[in-house]
């Protein structure tokens, strides 16, 4: 296996977390609702996740319980923030703080522990095509699914009707809710959606990339994501290329030191988000469609009936 | 699960303000008197800990010498702890356990050494021990574990090991307890084969298990096929264990990690320290003492050697003894930096304040020294 | 079956002293509960938490202390967030404004100097956190870009920055060449008050939470901001220049920011080092919504967050509760807050139909 192709896995592997967890959200904010709470919901995912997996053997079961910790922290911030219609950036803060202790609580009984991580899925014949094959045959679920989430998201949003009618709630939620449609469920279940994700991005942490539980294990994941999707001016595929772009760098100034490029390792570790923030300032100045974001993004909606 | 009420919290839950403030005065006072002879009221020992205790490496390790201690003299003493304390707020906790009767506090980070030294003067009658700290006082103590010992085992391990001769170093930040331990991975390698590479990372932490994954995997990508982490996570470990190398488990025994990938790892054994600490203090032999604990000591041991030939296993068990006996030291001469000059002849050994501060690789390491 | 807002048309008085209060009986509640599951007596735990960390004078000297940067950080980002400038930054800034008054320090250390030492590096502080959140303003004003996003990126580039400055440049000479600058001359420390930890920070906090609410209050400035954040068309209507306002709120936050770094750099550690801050840049944004993004408000919040912070520190000592149930608590104190400030807002009511 050549280095670039090795460097090619690795960055997969270290840019689907951000992915999947940056794709649940631009959903959520799609629909207008801004949920600041990603990182809390991300390490609940992986603390339930692995502590699930552990206990029951299961891996299968472990996702499941992950994903379902993402769902139900989603579900304190839609009630607080759509039903209560409290202010959304304190209480998505609030969720990252509870989720994170409530993760350390949850996964306290669970430090020092390991188990096999999931392992890859092989297709078999194409992944032996030189330099392709592993790279696009052969790799753990979570990269699949992630792919998936993309492509599936993205075609809701633009070719279904109810994906225009979850973005109307974004754009305009007044209107949406004059035309008849429900914003506040649909909100709702774009709100849960994103909680999923962010559950699922937390298990990978704790099931795949590093197989065990610590406190703090996502080390500021879930901000990356919340990060990318503004990057993404909230389109899937952008959010893609955002998170390999985000993954990328960060392999490559590792590799960089490995190689002994002479510059300060704070540098080379600090260029991923330098990067960033160029990237997005070339991207506003090339164009501006779909830059300030969903219109009616982080404004509580209460019908006045 | 609860323990047992210390006199300190007694006087919390059932006085007032006034009486809080006397009656913590005449606590610390009596129990310093107490501490001085024969005491029988147990012992209050606190730590500070820098990370969570659930961080499986530096703090954890510290925590279970916590418990150790406790295992060790039983009811002769009570622990208190506060995890993940950052520097603006130590102060205020040391400040908190001395009043709530401390009398023996292990502050477990180089980040807090300043801080510990003002907090001596300012409480002469607590004493403190700082893990990591440089120099002593009237009522502090220094200590410290000769990683670097482990770590030359380690190299010369390595060194069997390797078919491509390339050494992955995880490494967290360039500190000298760092550098000196790269450059004694080295040295203990170019014991068996002088032809060994290594390559550094970099991870600008002590604990991150995705980035200390990272970096294990553009190490190996690069060629390297023993790693060595000076991070905490298993992390690297089980990267090892996953691509079929072999590697180094740091803070605690990682064999369960990697059962395929494990060698030894060096294991911080601060328990005994702990204990005999405070039973000095119990005889009210206690001093300012600088304790850097090799492999004799006890303070640390290299876990059992894993997935090794016969052969393989008794040269490192000989190394091993060698070093703790003291037949055989890491920092003998001659040392050459890598610009060419000598810091020592050979017939020479570098002091413990040199060994501290080291800021240099040796040559025939290919690692620019960040900044 | 729904839940239902309906806006009320006023809020008393009493409703807005009432609803901080009940939220915080609330979170008292959920606090016994989650004692009791621990096995834990609640009585002791409640104490540890709340009141031993007030319960004389040094305690209240500490929260002081514990406070000073939280409120001065939350009262410049209520500013920004009411005028609907999302400064997520201010971590950030705080490490720049360390940075920059350290610089002062370490130029004038080991040279005798007169007392304008400190004032110096003060205001360095202040100028170096104001200079850096310029940078998201800029790149917002001129180009469009999310200020969230790039106030937020640039946190990580000073953390990075400020490592590289106390591992190399800066390092301590005689500090065995571990990563930390030299420690502070005397007048380059914070003077003390008392004989406690109190220290000018808090006299300044207050001085500038005064300020801040004398202008929120009083002056076409504070007008400006409100107008702004929650009428945009008609501020622009009124010739307020959004762009400009923009420029002024990260100025302010980031000044305050970079103030409390220096303070914290100075005061408490006397010396810059790596992890300096343990996150008073996010926590701050929570006391900012707790306060309601008024700068009295702030102070209280900040008050008391640093009470349960103290307290969290108290309950591992004294009760062995692990520092994740801490958290635990100030998620569900916030959750509480802002549940019960939704009632200030609107009367909820049930409704059975289709849902909104």
């Amino acid at each position: 296996m050549t280095l670039l192709e090795a460097i090619i896995l690795t960055v997969i592997t270290a840019s689907t977390p951000l992915l999947i967890a940056a794709i649940g959200e631009l959903v959520t904010e799609r629909a207008g609702v801004l949920n600041l709470g990603v990182e809390g919901m991300m390490i609940m995912g992986a603390a339930v996740g692995i502590a699930v997996a552990i206990t029951t053997g299961s891996s299968a079961l472990g996702v499941l319980a992950a994903i379902l910790a993402g769902v139900g922290l989603a579900a304190i911030f839609a009630a607080l923030a759509l039903g209560l219609a409290t202010n959304q950036v304190a209480t998505g803060l609030a969720l990252t703080v509870f989720g994170l202790g409530l993760s350390g609580v949850v996964g306290a009984p669970y430090v020092g522990l390991q188990r096999a991580g999931i392992g890859k899925i092989e297709v078999p014949i194409l992944s032996d095509i030189p330099f392709l094959g592993p790279i696009l045959f052969r790799q753990d679920p979570f990269v699949y699914l992630s792919i998936a989430l993309v492509v599936g998201v993205s075609w809701f949003l633009t070719r279904t009707k109810a994906g225009l009618v979850l973005r109307a709630c974004g754009e305009n939620h007044a209107s949406a809710h004059a035309l008849g449609y429900p914003v506040l469920r649909i909100r709702f279940y774009a709100t849960l959606f994103g909680g999923a994700c962010a559950g699922l991005a937390g298990a990978y942490l704790s099931l795949v990339y590093t197989p065990f539980w610590t406190s703090g294990m996502t080390g500021g994941r879930g901000w990356i994501a919340l990060a990318i999707v503004v990057f993404a001016s909230w389109m899937p595929y952008r959010a893609a290329a955002g998170a390999y772009l985000f993954g990328g760098l960060t392999i490559l100034q590792l590799h960089a030191q490995s190689a002994g490029v002479p510059v300060p390792s704070q540098l080379l570790a600090a260029l991923p988000y330098l990067i960033t923030i160029v990237v997005l300032v070339l991207i506003m100045r090339v164009r501006s469609q779909g830059a300030a974001g969903p219109q009616s993004l982080g404004t509580a909606f209460v019908p006045d009936r | 699960m609860p323990s047992e009420p210390t006199n300190g919290e007694i006087l919390f839950v059932s006085m007032n303000r006034r009486e809080v403030l006397v009656g913590a005065g005449a606590l610390a006072g009596s129990a310093a008197l107490a501490g001085r002879a024969a005491a029988q009221s147990p012992l209050n020992v606190g730590f500070i800990l820098i990370g969570p205790v659930g961080d499986f490496g530096w703090s954890t390790m510290h925590d279970l010498g916590r418990r150790r201690m406790l295992e060790v003299l039983g009811n002769k003493v009570t622990a208190n702890q506060v995890e993940a304390v950052a520097p603006p707020d130590f102060d205020r906790v040391a400040t908190q356990l001395v009043r709530t009767g401390s009398k023996l506090i292990f502050t477990t980070s180089f980040s807090y050494y300043q801080a510990t030294v003002r907090a001596a003067q300012a409480n002469p009658s607590v004493l403190w021990e700082s893990a990591t700290g440089t120099t002593t006082g009237s009522n502090l103590a220094i200590y410290n574990a000769r990683f670097y010992e482990g770590r030359y085992v380690q190299g010369v391990i390595a060194a069997r090991k390797s078919k491509t001769k390339q050494i992955g170093y995880v490494a967290s930040f360039p500190v000298p307890e760092v550098v000196h331990a790269i450059n004694t991975v080295m040295r203990g390698a170019w014991s068996v084969d002088p032809a060994m590479k290594i390559k550094v990372v970099w991870v600008n932490a002590w604990f991150n298990p995705g980035r200390e994954a990272d970096a294990a995997r553009a190490l190996v990508d690069q060629g390297c096929d023993v790693l060595c982490q000076h991070t905490d996570s298993p992390a690297p470990l089980q990267l090892a264990n996953e691509r079929e190398i072999f590697g180094f488990g740091q803070a605690s025994d990682m064999t369960r990690f990697a059962p395929k990938a494990h060698l030894t790892s060096n294991v911080n054994n601060w328990g005994d320290y702990y204990a005999s600490r405070a039973q000095a203090v119990l005889d009210n032999k206690w001093s300012p003492s600088d304790t850097w604990g090799g492999l004799a000591s006890g303070m640390f041991r290299l876990a059992p050697f894993t997935n090794m030939t016969p052969e393989e296993v008794s040269e490192a068990t000989k190394i091993r003894d060698d070093i703790a006996s003291g037949k055989l030291h890491p920092f003998d001469g001659p040392i050459v930096r890598q610009d060419g000059t000598t810091v020592i002849p050979a017939g020479q050994r570098l002091t413990d304040d040199q060994i501290r501060s080291m800021n240099y690789f040796y040559r025939g390491i290919e690692v620019t020294m960040p900044t | 079956m729904r839940l239902a807002l309906e806006r009320r048309a006023q809020t008393t008085l009493a409703m807005q002293i009432a609803s901080p209060l009940i939220a915080v009986a609330l979170t008292l509640v959920s606090a016994v509960v989650i004692f009791i599951a621990l096995g834990q007596d609640p009585a002791r735990a409640l104490h540890a938490y709340f009141i031993s960390p007030v319960s004389d004078a040094w305690g209240l000297q500490e929260v002081a202390v514990k406070a000073t940067p939280l409120v001065l950080i939350a009262v410049g980002l209520a500013l920004c967030y009411q005028s609907n400038n999302w400064n997520i930054g201010a971590e950030g800034q705080l490490l720049m404004g360390a940075m920059a008054g350290t610089w002062v320090a370490i130029a004038t250390h080991g040279t005798p100097n007169g007392p304008w030492v400190l004032p110096a590096m003060l205001v360095a502080g202040a100028l170096g956190g104001a200079a850096f959140a310029a940078i998201p303003a800029a790149l917002k004003t001129r180009f469009g870009a999310n200020e969230i996003l790039t106030s937020l990126m640039l946190v990580y580039v000073a953390e990075l920055f400020m490592d590289w400055l106390v591992r190399g440049p800066w390092r301590d000479p005689q500090g065995f060449n571990m990563p930390q600058t030299v420690v502070f001359e005397p007048e380059a420390t914070v003077p003390l008050l008392s004989d406690g930890r109190l220290n000018i920070g808090t006299p300044i906090m207050l001085v500038v939470v005064a300020l801040a609410a004398f202008m929120m209050v009083r002056t076409l400035k504070g007008f400006e901001i409100r107008l702004v954040g929650e009428a945009p068309k008609a501020a622009r209507f009124a010739g307020f220049s959004a762009k400009r306002l923009t420029w002024l709120v990260f100025a302010i936050s980031g000044a305050l920011a970079g103030l409390a770094g220096i303070l914290e750099a100075a005061g408490t550690v006397k010396q810059l080092q790596p992890n300096l801050s343990p996150g008073y840049g996010f926590t701050a944004i929570i006391v900012a919504f707790l306060g309601r993004l008024n700068p009295i408000g702030c102070l209280i919040a900040g008050v008391f967050l640093a009470i349960t912070f103290i307290g969290g520190e108290n309950a591992q000592i004294m009760l062995k509760l692990p520092l994740d149930v801490t958290r635990v608590f100030q998620g569900l104190l916030l959750f509480y807050v802002l549940a019960c400030d939704s009632f200030l807002l609107y009367r909820v009511r049930l409704i059975r139909g289709a849902a909104a």
